[in-house]
């Protein structure tokens, strides 16, 4: 006799957990540092904070474990929806805190309702994925994923978080994979960031890059209108992004987009490039051993900007070295080749598309945020999932992290085969 | 048209994805490998130099004694009042203020400045800020945060004398010289020897700065020692200098000489030892090692005086009739004469075609001990045709004429002995015999210092070995109290038979006792001396004397001149009289206190002094 909890997946909770802790470890060692003394008051119980989110988490967890899975199908919708009004409420009567419009105070609680955002519109894709009928992908399925995952984007760049945007914004070709989209469509959208980020690297290999991509689509399709686009859309990138950065965007932001290329440069190392040069400092000098807990330097010295929210991994990289940091990067690869795994082998297309968006959501955190501290990527802020300080976003996370997980345990309950 | 076979089967879909993540995840781990492995000692330089401030812990220099062990310079403590405006109530300005007894404006101008070179570090607002002042902030710290006060040290200049010439002093070093000097450990600000001793055992009297290292916060606040102190450096102590000076001896030659232009060198024949060196007009060395007004630095370098100008050591002189019992000893010791045999004075020597080199009086029939006694100048141009330059100059140069004494950090001239090749550079055609002639009564191309003249009296007074000058007796290490004696060159020989010797200090004593220096004498001490006048070409002539004393084993030997002060009794004699009176008994005499009155109403014409602009 089978009980209702032998399907569970104990593998992802154990690598939830790790990475929690990790997370709870990087922050206790921010505020409870030798340094602590210097810190405000508030700052110092963030470890607390987190703490005590960590175990809410924790009670949500096992909360989802128990809610039959139809009604999470049947509440995916409302979810969104739901989402969508925080969100434009926050924008309304919402609290800015560093500058962004996204947080909503229930209870005495700040609510970063552009992280809840997240796991809304996962659900909220699934469910209008999962609902076409098998094989029948179409130009309207297709218009109203990139809607659902656009609306929210608006809002949040509204709110002045174009960080926690671009992530809505990056998951859109995800989704369309998962929806069964042809791959010559999505090469095409992913072509412009390629050639983008090429472009702010090493402008000729963007234009060798829009070439060679040009003619691999010609060859590959036979088509010409379908070239024409790609050459468009990847050798125009280059000029737009030109106009872009010359014409139309802020110095600021510029600056926000090429300081990563040469953070030591003059004209970037006092603003942007600061938190680049430190957090650079901070990783590498850690080693291959660290410096050990609570003895880095550039943590301890509080010289990495935001280091126990988005520069969390300057922290594992300082104290813990090249092992602490291949710990975490190891424990996200298995994460996410478990959750592929796990979207396999259910048999609802909700839950496989569900698992495919938190794939989606946690990769593009990865690698935007550690791309972000060692970098590789301009500086955009979005946390670390799992490690990060912050509420909202562990909350989120580990929502939809529950959501797969029980919807893969009931994956026998919830099956297109059992109408 | 939009659908896709491939991406129809979920299998295939979950493949491409599982490739992407690992993917992602090797590009990453790449990236760590770069930063945490291949580069990562880059990085450590950079985040050390971050967030680890070295500060460094300066040991205090070492102290300077006289002989004895009596302090002369030890340190002090300069308070600096530091402000951290971002901590730093501004209500509180006027507490400052007053606490510091300076007006209110000045706090808030200093606070401005402060704010603009940082908010958060401690800058240095208020300097020489007075211990008491120091205090009553203290009492009022809880009231005043952001506050701090730190010390450095300063030179403290205890003695009643300045013995400027020997101590020099100590500055800020100057910003050419921190550039050579950087790999040594020097840092904008810090103290460094410029003068005499000071500069010369710079090393010893600095010792070695130590390090704390300290974690410091992107504020720039000090938050905990780094690695708990494990790579700290200790520092260690400036060693202390015990000088050969005499504490009592130096203070009177020093009153002598004021009003004067002049140098005098005493010095220990038995050791070498410089007793006591003055060189007037000299510096405060208390002055010169604070920071000094434009003004005043000007006066100094243009001053026709030369203050710095170190005359004991660095001053060329005719030795006059100094010059003579050099001249004895050679010609005797050469057999240019024999202590019976005479020469006939006729009141002066023929340099041929009528020209004459003239004698005080016509000294008729004279012998060695009776040319030295009453300065006969014809005897000694005669014994300068019986030797030649070379001897001349190999002899002169065994008492250390033209040549330098080993006194480390203090300026010196080597003199000038002339020797054949030196006429022959001058005169290319061959020279005339008259010219080096002068050289035997101490005239003409020759030039020694007082230091010189010293160490020759010495050595004849000693009558067998001759030392080398030196004014540091001994190091001290404060930790473990160990005294080293600076290492000296060997002790000298003299190359001239005893007996040659003993004529010439006899009739060094008959100078003292029926000569010239007959008012000279130490009262009840028995001293050999020769008393000199020089040419000097600006002004009036130089007086200058030698002297030592006992005139048996002597533990004295002087050198001392006074510039246009004429005759070498008047002034030069009387000054080492005296300071010999005061080594040797430790005391005056009542008769030697009226002739120390007369000898300080002496004065050379025209000294400058410093008089300050008022503001």
């Amino acid at each position: 006799m089978r009980t209702w909890y032998n399907n569970l997946d104990y593998v992802s909770l154990a690598l939830w957990l790790a990475l929690v802790t990790i997370g709870l470890v990087a922050i206790y060692s921010t505020t409870h540092g030798p340094a602590a003394e210097f810190l405000l008051e508030s700052v110092r119980r963030n470890f607390d904070r987190q703490l005590v989110w960590g175990v809410l988490c924790l009670v949500m967890f096992g909360v989802a474990l128990l809610v039959p899975v139809r009604f999470v199908q049947q509440v995916a919708p409302v979810a969104y929806v739901g989402s969508i009004l925080l969100l434009v409420a926050a924008l309304l009567f919402g609290r800015e805190i560093n500058g962004a419009r996204s947080w909503i105070p229930i209870g005495g609680v700040n609510f970063q309702v552009s992280e809840l955002a997240k796991f809304g519109a996962v659900l909220g894709v699934a469910h209008v994925i999962s609902r076409r009928r098998p094989g029948s992908a179409d130009l309207r399925l297709l218009l109203t994923v990139v809607g659902l995952l656009v609306l929210p984007a608006v809002l949040i760049v509204l709110q002045n978080d174009t960080g926690t945007a671009l992530v809505f914004l990056a998951l859109v070709p995800v989704m369309l994979f998962w929806a069964g989209v042809q791959l010559d469509l999505l090469m095409l959208m992913l072509a412009p960031a390629v050639t983008g980020y090429l472009a702010i690297v090493y402008e000729p290999a963007a234009i060798l890059f829009a070439i060679v991509f040009t003619g691999f689509m010609y060859f590959r399709t036979r088509d010409r209108r379908l070239t024409v686009v790609a050459g468009l859309f990847s050798g125009g990138t280059v000029f737009a992004l030109w106009i872009a950065l010359t014409k139309v965007l802020q110095p600021y932001q510029v600056a926000r987009i090429l300081s990563f290329t040469n953070p030591e440069a003059a004209e970037y190392r006092s603003g942007v490039g600061f938190h680049l040069v430190q957090s650079l400092a901070a990783i590498g000098s850690g080693g291959f051993f660290g410096k050990g807990f609570m003895q880095g330097t550039q943590t301890q010295g509080r010289y990495v900007p935001e280091q126990s929210t988005d520069f969390v991994f300057s922290v594992i990289g300082e104290e813990f070295g090249f092992v602490g940091s291949m710990v975490v990067l190891l424990l996200f690869a298995g994460l996410l080749v478990r959750l592929v795994l796990l979207g396999s082998q259910m048999k609802h297309p909700f839950g496989v598309i569900v698992a495919a968006g938190a794939v989606g959501i946690y990769l593009i955190h990865l690698t935007v945020n550690i791309g972000m501290a060692t970098a590789l990527l301009p500086v955009i802020g979005i946390p670390l999932p799992f490690i990060s300080y912050g509420g909202s976003a562990l909350l989120a996370h580990s929502a939809i992290l529950a959501t797969v997980v029980a919807l893969h345990m009931r994956r026998d309950d919830f099956s297109i085969y059992a109408y | 048209m939009i659908q896709d076979r491939f991406a129809e089967d979920p299998g295939d879909r979950a493949r491409v994805f599982g490739v992407v993540v690992l993917v992602i995840v090797g590009i990453l781990a790449l990236r760590l490998v770069q930063l945490q492995i291949l580069d990562a000692s880059e990085y450590t330089g950079e985040s050390r130099s971050n967030a680890v401030r070295e500060l460094r812990i300066t040991p205090a220099r070492g102290t300077i004694t006289d002989r004895n062990g009596r302090l002369i310079v030890d340190n002090e403590p300069a308070y600096t009042v530091l402000i951290a405006p971002r901590y730093f109530d501004e209500s509180r300005a006027g507490l400052l203020a007053r606490l510091l007894e300076i007006p209110d404006s000045v706090v808030t101008r200093k606070l401005a400045e402060a704010r603009r070179w940082s908010p958060y570090r401690p800058s240095p607002a208020f300097r020489s800020v007075p211990f008491d002042a120091i205090s009553r902030l203290l009492e009022h710290r809880d009231r005043l945060p952001g506050v701090t006060y730190e010390w450095e040290q300063k030179r403290r200049y205890v003695a009643p004398f300045r013995a400027a010439h020997v101590l020099g002093y100590v500055r800020e070093i100057p910003p050419s010289m921190l550039e050579r000097r950087q790999e040594e450990g020097y840092r904008a600000g810090d103290l460094i020897g410029l003068a005499g001793v000071e500069r010369g055992y710079e090393s010893q009297l600095r010792g070695r700065m130590g390090s704390a290292f300290r974690l410091v916060n992107v504020h720039g606040q000090e938050v905990e020692a780094f690695k708990r102190g494990a790579e700290d450096i200790p520092p260690i102590s400036g060693r202390d200098i015990m000088l050969t000076i005499d504490y009592e001896t130096q203070a009177l030659a020093e009153s002598l000489f004021v009003g004067k232009r002049g140098a005098a060198v005493a010095i220990d024949p038995q050791t070498g030892e410089i007793l006591a060196l003055v060189s007037k007009p000299d510096f405060d060395p208390d002055v010169m090692s604070r920071p000094i007004s434009r003004e005043l630095w000007n006066w100094f370098q243009s001053s026709a005086d030369k203050p710095q100008f170190n005359r004991a050591t660095q001053s060329l002189l005719s030795p006059g009739s100094t010059w003579k019992p050099f001249m004895a000893l050679m010609a005797l010791q050469e057999g240019a004469i024999s202590p019976t045999s005479t020469v006939t004075c006729n009141g002066g020597h023929p340099i041929g075609r009528g020209a004459f080199l003239k004698c005080m009086h016509v000294h008729g029939t004279i012998s060695v001990h009776s040319a030295i006694q009453q300065s006969c100048n014809t005897f000694f141009f005669e014994m300068m045709t019986r030797v030649d330059v070379e001897t001349f100059s190999r002899y002169a140069h065994t008492f250390g004429f033209g040549e330098k004494a080993p006194l480390e950090g203090l300026e010196q001239d080597t003199g000038l002995i002339p020797d054949s090749s030196y006429f022959l550079k001058r005169n290319p055609r061959g020279w005339n015999v008259g010219v080096p002639i002068s050289l035997g009564v101490g005239q003409g191309d020759m030039g020694v210092t007082p230091l010189q003249l010293a160490r020759y009296v010495g050595a004849i007074g000693n009558g067998r070995w001759i030392h080398a000058p030196h004014v540091v007796k001994a190091l001290r290490d404060p930790d473990s109290g160990q005294m080293v004696r600076p290492d000296l060159p060997e002790p000298v020989a003299m190359p001239f038979d005893y007996r040659n010797v003993a004529i010439v200090k006899n009739a060094m004593k008959a100078v003292m006792e029926e000569g010239t220096g007959r008012s000279l004498q130490i009262p009840g001490i028995p001293s050999g001396g020769k008393t000199g006048t020089a040419q000097n070409p600006r002004g009036k002539d130089d007086s200058v004397f030698i002297m030592f004393a006992p005139y048996d084993n002597p533990r004295i030997a002087l050198g001392v001149i006074v510039e246009n002060a004429g005759f070498g009794a008047t002034a030069a004699g009387p000054i080492a009289s005296l300071m010999a009176e005061k080594y040797l008994t430790g005391t005056l005499t009542p008769e030697s206190r009226a002739r120390m009155a007369r000898v300080m109403q002496v004065t050379s014409t025209g000294v400058a002094v410093f008089t300050e602009v008022e503001e």
